[in-house]
Protein backbone atom coordinates (compact mmCIF):
# COMPACT_ATOMS: atom_id res chain seq x y z
CA UNK A 1 0.00 0.00 0.00
CA UNK A 2 1.14 3.29 -0.82
CA UNK A 3 1.46 5.72 2.08
CA UNK A 4 1.66 9.04 1.71
CA UNK A 5 5.30 9.67 2.39
CA UNK A 6 5.94 7.44 -0.66
CA UNK A 7 3.87 10.09 -2.54
CA UNK A 8 5.31 13.22 -1.47
CA UNK A 9 8.18 13.44 -4.75
CA UNK A 10 6.46 11.38 -7.18
CA UNK A 11 3.00 12.10 -6.84
CA UNK A 12 0.54 14.51 -8.26
CA UNK A 13 -0.04 17.61 -6.18
CA UNK A 14 -3.38 18.23 -5.43
CA UNK A 15 -5.12 21.31 -5.91
CA UNK A 16 -5.35 24.19 -3.10
CA UNK A 17 -9.36 23.79 -2.52
CA UNK A 18 -8.60 19.42 -2.00
CA UNK A 19 -9.41 18.73 1.33
CA UNK A 20 -6.37 17.19 3.27
CA UNK A 21 -6.31 13.60 4.55
CA UNK A 22 -5.09 13.43 8.34
CA UNK A 23 -1.53 12.15 7.20
CA UNK A 24 -1.15 15.11 4.82
CA UNK A 25 -1.55 17.21 7.70
CA UNK A 26 0.61 15.58 9.84
CA UNK A 27 3.57 15.81 7.27
CA UNK A 28 2.75 19.46 6.48
CA UNK A 29 2.52 20.51 10.03
CA UNK A 30 5.82 18.56 10.24
CA UNK A 31 7.47 20.36 7.53
CA UNK A 32 6.15 23.59 8.41
CA UNK A 33 8.27 23.01 11.74
CA UNK A 34 11.54 21.91 9.81
CA UNK A 35 11.02 25.61 8.26
CA UNK A 36 10.41 27.12 11.13
CA UNK A 37 13.99 25.63 12.35
CA UNK A 38 15.90 26.61 9.05
CA UNK A 39 14.54 30.16 9.13
CA UNK A 40 15.75 30.35 12.72
CA UNK A 41 18.92 28.71 11.84
CA UNK A 42 18.70 25.53 13.55
CA UNK A 43 17.92 23.14 10.74
CA UNK A 44 17.39 19.83 12.51
CA UNK A 45 20.47 17.20 11.42
CA UNK A 46 18.13 14.35 11.48
CA UNK A 47 14.98 14.49 9.13
CA UNK A 48 13.48 11.78 6.50
CA UNK A 49 15.13 12.01 2.64
CA UNK A 50 11.94 13.42 1.52
CA UNK A 51 11.68 15.97 3.55
CA UNK A 52 15.40 16.79 3.46
CA UNK A 53 14.31 17.17 -0.49
CA UNK A 54 11.66 19.25 0.08
CA UNK A 55 13.55 21.77 2.42
CA UNK A 56 16.64 21.69 0.08
CA UNK A 57 13.85 23.37 -2.29
CA UNK A 58 12.55 25.90 0.09
CA UNK A 59 16.64 26.89 0.79
CA UNK A 60 17.05 27.01 -2.79
CA UNK A 61 14.42 29.33 -3.43
CA UNK A 62 15.56 31.31 0.10
CA UNK A 63 19.19 31.71 -1.51
CA UNK A 64 17.97 33.03 -4.78
CA UNK A 65 16.09 35.87 -3.45
CA UNK A 66 19.33 36.68 -1.48
CA UNK A 67 17.37 35.54 1.89
CA UNK A 68 20.29 32.81 3.05
CA UNK A 69 23.64 34.59 3.47
CA UNK A 70 27.10 33.51 5.27
CA UNK A 71 27.22 34.30 8.80
CA UNK A 72 30.25 36.61 9.00
CA UNK A 73 31.94 34.15 11.94
CA UNK A 74 30.87 31.40 9.80
CA UNK A 75 32.92 32.89 6.85
CA UNK A 76 35.81 33.91 9.26
CA UNK A 77 36.07 30.12 10.56
CA UNK A 78 35.50 28.85 6.77
CA UNK A 79 38.85 31.01 5.71
CA UNK A 80 40.84 29.96 8.64
CA UNK A 81 40.09 26.44 8.45
CA UNK A 82 41.37 26.32 4.36
CA UNK A 83 44.60 28.05 5.67
CA UNK A 84 45.48 25.73 8.42
CA UNK A 85 44.22 22.50 6.56
CA UNK A 86 46.29 24.00 3.37
CA UNK A 87 49.15 24.90 5.40
CA UNK A 88 48.83 21.42 7.28
CA UNK A 89 48.22 22.65 10.37
CA UNK A 90 45.23 21.87 12.86
CA UNK A 91 42.74 24.54 14.04
CA UNK A 92 42.41 24.64 18.35
CA UNK A 93 38.96 24.82 17.86
CA UNK A 94 35.82 25.86 15.73
CA UNK A 95 34.88 28.65 17.85
CA UNK A 96 38.05 29.89 18.30
CA UNK A 97 40.19 31.76 15.10
CA UNK A 98 43.48 31.54 15.66
CA UNK A 99 45.88 34.31 13.52
CA UNK A 100 48.05 32.10 11.01
CA UNK A 101 51.10 33.49 11.71
CA UNK A 102 50.61 32.49 15.47
CA UNK A 103 49.64 29.21 13.97
CA UNK A 104 53.05 28.78 11.80
CA UNK A 105 55.13 29.48 15.40
CA UNK A 106 52.97 26.65 16.71
CA UNK A 107 53.81 24.19 13.70
CA UNK A 108 57.82 24.53 15.53
CA UNK A 109 56.96 24.50 18.72
CA UNK A 110 56.98 20.16 18.96
CA UNK A 111 60.66 20.83 17.17
CA UNK A 112 61.33 23.15 19.72
CA UNK A 113 60.74 20.88 22.62
CA UNK A 114 62.09 17.82 21.19
CA UNK A 115 65.49 19.60 20.29
CA UNK A 116 65.72 21.15 23.79
CA UNK A 117 64.79 17.97 25.60
CA UNK A 118 67.58 15.85 23.67
CA UNK A 119 70.29 18.49 24.53
CA UNK A 120 69.46 18.09 28.60
CA UNK A 121 69.33 14.47 28.15
CA UNK A 122 73.14 14.38 26.59
CA UNK A 123 74.27 16.77 28.74
CA UNK A 124 72.90 14.97 31.84
CA UNK A 125 74.93 11.33 30.25
CA UNK A 126 78.03 13.62 29.96
CA UNK A 127 77.63 15.07 33.59
CA UNK A 128 77.18 11.58 34.73
CA UNK A 129 80.20 10.10 32.44
CA UNK A 130 82.58 12.91 34.02
CA UNK A 131 81.53 12.52 37.68
CA UNK A 132 82.38 8.69 37.49
CA UNK A 133 85.71 7.99 39.29
CA UNK A 134 88.34 7.16 36.62
CA UNK A 135 85.82 7.05 33.94
CA UNK A 136 87.06 5.65 30.57
CA UNK A 137 90.34 4.54 32.32
CA UNK A 138 89.27 2.23 34.70
CA UNK A 139 90.42 -1.21 34.71
CA UNK A 140 87.43 -4.29 34.88
CA UNK A 141 88.98 -6.20 36.59
CA UNK A 142 89.77 -4.00 39.41
CA UNK A 143 86.12 -2.70 40.06
CA UNK A 144 85.23 -6.95 40.43
CA UNK A 145 84.39 -7.57 43.64
CA UNK A 146 87.12 -9.55 45.76
CA UNK A 147 86.11 -13.01 45.81
CA UNK A 148 88.69 -16.45 45.51
CA UNK A 149 89.52 -16.89 42.20
CA UNK A 150 87.94 -20.51 41.62
CA UNK A 151 84.58 -18.40 42.53
CA UNK A 152 85.10 -16.65 39.25
CA UNK A 153 85.04 -17.41 35.61
CA UNK A 154 88.60 -18.09 34.45
CA UNK A 155 90.48 -19.89 31.58
CA UNK A 156 91.31 -23.25 31.82
CA UNK A 157 94.57 -23.03 30.27
CA UNK A 158 96.54 -23.63 33.46
CA UNK A 159 93.81 -26.64 34.38
CA UNK A 160 94.70 -28.63 31.23
CA UNK A 161 98.13 -27.32 30.06
CA UNK A 162 99.47 -27.51 26.63
CA UNK A 163 97.49 -30.18 24.69
CA UNK A 164 99.96 -32.60 22.76
CA UNK A 165 99.31 -33.83 19.45
CA UNK A 166 98.64 -37.52 19.99
CA UNK A 167 96.41 -36.16 23.20
CA UNK A 168 93.99 -34.44 20.66
CA UNK A 169 91.72 -36.40 20.66
CA UNK A 170 91.29 -37.34 24.40
CA UNK A 171 88.85 -34.32 24.77
CA UNK A 172 86.68 -36.02 27.16
CA UNK A 173 88.80 -36.70 30.19
CA UNK A 174 89.86 -33.24 29.81
CA UNK A 175 86.19 -31.86 30.53
CA UNK A 176 86.42 -34.41 33.37
CA UNK A 177 89.37 -32.37 34.59
CA UNK A 178 87.75 -28.94 33.90
CA UNK A 179 84.28 -30.26 35.50
CA UNK A 180 85.95 -31.59 38.39
CA UNK A 181 88.08 -28.31 39.26
CA UNK A 182 84.53 -26.43 38.85
CA UNK A 183 82.72 -28.91 41.01
CA UNK A 184 85.38 -27.90 43.37
CA UNK A 185 84.97 -24.57 43.49
CA UNK A 186 81.36 -24.65 44.11
CA UNK A 187 80.70 -27.05 46.91
CA UNK A 188 83.71 -24.81 48.59
CA UNK A 189 81.05 -21.75 47.81
CA UNK A 190 78.11 -24.17 48.81
CA UNK A 191 80.13 -24.69 52.08
CA UNK A 192 80.67 -21.57 52.82
CA UNK A 193 76.74 -20.91 53.28
CA UNK A 194 75.76 -23.63 55.21
CA UNK A 195 74.91 -25.13 52.42
CA UNK A 196 72.23 -23.32 51.19
CA UNK A 197 72.11 -22.35 47.37
CA UNK B 1 25.84 40.96 0.87
CA UNK B 2 25.96 37.29 -0.69
CA UNK B 3 25.87 38.57 -4.48
CA UNK B 4 28.43 41.51 -3.56
CA UNK B 5 31.60 40.71 -3.73
CA UNK B 6 33.22 43.50 -3.01
CA UNK B 7 31.03 44.82 -0.44
CA UNK B 8 33.67 46.12 2.34
CA UNK B 9 37.24 47.20 1.01
CA UNK B 10 37.19 47.50 -2.62
CA UNK B 11 40.12 45.40 -3.46
CA UNK B 12 41.98 46.61 -6.90
CA UNK B 13 42.26 43.94 -9.79
CA UNK B 14 46.90 44.75 -8.63
CA UNK B 15 46.24 44.16 -5.23
CA UNK B 16 44.68 41.20 -6.02
CA UNK B 17 47.33 40.21 -8.48
CA UNK B 18 50.04 41.07 -5.93
CA UNK B 19 48.44 39.10 -2.82
CA UNK B 20 48.14 36.31 -5.64
CA UNK B 21 52.16 36.73 -6.62
CA UNK B 22 52.66 36.70 -3.08
CA UNK B 23 50.89 33.53 -2.52
CA UNK B 24 52.73 31.54 -5.10
CA UNK B 25 55.88 32.23 -3.50
CA UNK B 26 54.84 30.58 -0.54
CA UNK B 27 53.12 33.19 1.20
CA UNK B 28 49.67 31.41 1.94
CA UNK B 29 48.65 33.80 4.66
CA UNK B 30 48.29 36.23 1.42
CA UNK B 31 45.60 34.30 0.11
CA UNK B 32 43.33 35.92 3.46
CA UNK B 33 42.19 38.94 2.07
CA UNK B 34 40.85 37.26 -1.31
CA UNK B 35 39.78 34.23 0.51
CA UNK B 36 37.13 36.65 3.24
CA UNK B 37 36.71 38.70 -0.17
CA UNK B 38 34.98 35.92 -2.35
CA UNK B 39 33.72 33.30 0.50
CA UNK B 40 30.19 34.93 0.89
CA UNK B 41 29.34 35.25 -3.26
CA UNK B 42 30.54 31.63 -3.61
CA UNK B 43 28.98 30.44 -0.61
CA UNK B 44 25.13 32.95 -1.49
CA UNK B 45 25.60 32.52 -5.65
CA UNK B 46 27.78 29.45 -5.94
CA UNK B 47 27.32 26.72 -3.73
CA UNK B 48 23.65 27.13 -1.60
CA UNK B 49 21.94 27.50 -4.79
CA UNK B 50 23.21 24.29 -6.50
CA UNK B 51 22.61 22.42 -3.11
CA UNK B 52 20.05 23.52 -1.01
CA UNK B 53 21.65 22.37 2.29
CA UNK B 54 23.59 25.00 4.49
CA UNK B 55 25.32 22.50 6.46
CA UNK B 56 27.03 20.94 2.90
CA UNK B 57 27.32 24.24 1.31
CA UNK B 58 29.44 25.68 4.41
CA UNK B 59 31.57 21.77 3.92
CA UNK B 60 32.00 22.82 0.23
CA UNK B 61 33.04 26.30 0.77
CA UNK B 62 35.46 24.73 3.19
CA UNK B 63 36.86 22.56 0.86
CA UNK B 64 36.99 25.11 -2.03
CA UNK B 65 38.72 27.60 -0.16
CA UNK B 66 41.06 24.97 0.74
CA UNK B 67 41.92 23.34 -2.32
CA UNK B 68 42.69 26.87 -3.83
CA UNK B 69 45.24 28.08 -1.49
CA UNK B 70 46.56 24.87 -1.73
CA UNK B 71 46.67 24.97 -5.69
CA UNK B 72 47.07 28.75 -5.86
CA UNK B 73 50.47 27.67 -7.73
CA UNK B 74 49.11 26.64 -10.71
CA UNK B 75 46.62 29.68 -10.87
CA UNK B 76 47.92 31.75 -14.03
CA UNK B 77 47.11 35.24 -13.70
CA UNK B 78 45.46 36.08 -16.98
CA UNK B 79 44.80 39.83 -16.05
CA UNK B 80 41.32 39.43 -14.84
CA UNK B 81 40.03 38.29 -11.36
CA UNK B 82 40.74 35.37 -9.82
CA UNK B 83 37.22 34.43 -8.66
CA UNK B 84 36.32 32.64 -12.01
CA UNK B 85 39.04 30.21 -11.12
CA UNK B 86 37.60 30.11 -7.49
CA UNK B 87 33.94 29.61 -8.83
CA UNK B 88 34.81 26.74 -11.15
CA UNK B 89 36.75 24.98 -7.98
CA UNK B 90 33.38 25.33 -6.20
CA UNK B 91 31.08 23.90 -8.71
CA UNK B 92 33.61 20.91 -9.05
CA UNK B 93 33.49 20.54 -5.31
CA UNK B 94 29.19 20.63 -5.47
CA UNK B 95 29.24 18.46 -8.64
CA UNK B 96 31.32 15.76 -6.69
CA UNK B 97 28.83 16.14 -3.34
CA UNK B 98 25.92 14.94 -5.85
CA UNK B 99 27.68 12.12 -7.53
CA UNK B 100 29.07 10.85 -3.98
CA UNK B 101 25.63 10.99 -2.54
CA UNK B 102 23.74 9.55 -5.93
CA UNK B 103 20.91 11.78 -5.04
CA UNK B 104 20.21 13.38 -8.69
CA UNK B 105 21.77 12.09 -11.98
CA UNK B 106 20.43 14.01 -13.55
CA UNK B 107 21.85 17.46 -11.67
CA UNK B 108 25.18 15.82 -12.39
CA UNK B 109 24.87 15.23 -15.62
CA UNK B 110 23.79 18.60 -16.11
CA UNK B 111 25.92 20.25 -14.08
CA UNK B 112 28.89 19.34 -16.53
CA UNK B 113 27.11 20.71 -19.57
CA UNK B 114 26.47 23.73 -17.39
CA UNK B 115 30.05 24.40 -15.93
CA UNK B 116 31.62 25.48 -19.36
CA UNK B 117 29.31 27.48 -20.33
CA UNK B 118 28.99 29.57 -17.31
CA UNK B 119 32.26 29.63 -16.13
CA UNK B 120 34.42 30.99 -19.42
CA UNK B 121 36.39 33.81 -18.21
CA UNK B 122 36.53 35.43 -21.90
CA UNK B 123 32.66 36.37 -21.22
CA UNK B 124 32.87 38.09 -17.76
CA UNK B 125 35.03 40.92 -16.74
CA UNK B 126 35.02 41.03 -13.03
CA UNK B 127 33.65 39.06 -10.04
CA UNK B 128 31.07 41.39 -9.24
CA UNK B 129 29.92 40.58 -12.78
CA UNK B 130 30.05 37.08 -12.68
CA UNK B 131 28.19 37.02 -9.17
CA UNK B 132 24.87 39.22 -10.42
CA UNK B 133 24.76 37.42 -13.53
CA UNK B 134 24.86 34.08 -11.97
CA UNK B 135 22.26 35.90 -8.95
CA UNK B 136 19.95 36.95 -11.96
CA UNK B 137 20.09 33.45 -13.48
CA UNK B 138 19.34 31.88 -11.17
CA UNK B 139 16.66 34.01 -9.90
CA UNK B 140 15.18 33.57 -13.40
CA UNK B 141 14.40 30.29 -13.10
CA UNK B 142 13.01 30.30 -10.04
CA UNK B 143 10.60 32.97 -10.90
CA UNK B 144 9.85 31.17 -14.17
CA UNK B 145 8.50 28.48 -12.23
CA UNK B 146 6.77 30.92 -9.95
CA UNK B 147 5.16 32.04 -12.55
CA UNK B 148 3.62 27.94 -13.61
CA UNK B 149 2.22 27.63 -9.63
CA UNK B 150 -1.45 28.03 -8.65
CA UNK B 151 -1.80 31.64 -7.57
CA UNK B 152 -2.32 30.35 -3.68
CA UNK B 153 0.74 28.48 -4.48
CA UNK B 154 2.75 31.00 -5.43
CA UNK B 155 1.76 33.18 -3.01
CA UNK B 156 2.36 30.67 0.18
CA UNK B 157 6.01 30.49 -1.02
CA UNK B 158 6.12 34.54 -1.32
CA UNK B 159 5.13 34.95 1.68
CA UNK B 160 6.91 32.44 4.28
CA UNK B 161 9.81 31.55 2.00
CA UNK B 162 10.96 35.23 0.69
CA UNK B 163 9.39 37.32 3.00
CA UNK B 164 9.84 35.31 5.79
CA UNK B 165 6.69 36.37 7.44
CA UNK B 166 5.74 33.75 10.23
CA UNK B 167 3.39 31.01 9.62
CA UNK B 168 0.27 32.83 11.59
CA UNK B 169 0.90 36.26 9.31
CA UNK B 170 0.82 34.10 6.50
CA UNK B 171 -2.54 32.49 7.07
CA UNK B 172 -3.64 35.39 8.57
CA UNK B 173 -2.90 37.11 4.80
CA UNK B 174 -4.19 34.42 3.26
CA UNK B 175 -7.51 34.48 6.12
CA UNK B 176 -6.86 30.54 6.19
CA UNK B 177 -6.16 28.98 9.62
CA UNK B 178 -2.71 27.99 10.82
CA UNK B 179 -2.76 24.27 9.87
CA UNK B 180 -4.35 25.09 6.33
CA UNK B 181 -1.63 27.43 5.54
CA UNK B 182 1.13 24.50 6.39
CA UNK B 183 -0.71 22.37 3.97
CA UNK B 184 -0.64 25.47 1.48
CA UNK B 185 3.26 25.66 1.80
CA UNK B 186 3.67 21.87 1.99
CA UNK B 187 1.73 21.47 -1.55
CA UNK B 188 3.42 24.68 -2.93
CA UNK B 189 6.82 23.33 -2.27
CA UNK B 190 5.69 20.23 -3.47
CA UNK B 191 4.53 21.25 -6.85
CA UNK B 192 7.53 24.08 -7.37
CA UNK B 193 10.14 21.06 -7.56
CA UNK B 194 7.82 19.49 -9.78
CA UNK B 195 7.60 22.25 -12.42
CA UNK B 196 11.47 23.36 -11.16
CA UNK B 197 12.51 19.49 -12.42
CA UNK B 198 10.49 19.34 -15.23
CA UNK B 199 11.49 22.60 -17.14
CA UNK B 200 15.39 22.50 -16.42
CA UNK B 201 16.28 19.39 -15.00
CA UNK B 202 18.59 21.20 -12.93
CA UNK B 203 18.35 21.80 -9.18
CA UNK B 204 19.58 20.06 -6.44
CA UNK B 205 16.31 18.09 -6.09
CA UNK B 206 16.03 16.04 -9.13
CA UNK B 207 14.89 12.39 -8.44
CA UNK B 208 16.34 10.27 -6.29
Amino acid sequence: MATQDDDTLTGAVPDPETEPSPAELAHARRFAELVDKTLAGRTPPAMSADDRTLLEVATVIRATHGSVELAPSKQRQAVEDALHQAMGTVPTSRGAVVPIARAQARRWAPWVVAGASTLVAAAAIALLWLRTPGAGHANPVARRPAVPEEWTSRSADALVGPIARDHAGDASSRIDTIFADRLDGFRTRRLARGGKP
Amino acid sequence: MASEPATTVELELEQEQRLVEEAQKGNLDAMRPILERYAAPLYGTVILPRLGDAASAEEVLRDTLATAVEKIRRFTWQGKSIYPWLRQIAINKVYDVHRQSKRSRKLADAMVHEIPAESDPASHADAQLIADQERRAHRDRIDETMQQLQDRYRTAIELRLIQELSREDCARRLGVTIGTFDVLLFRAVRAFRKHFGERAELGPFGDT
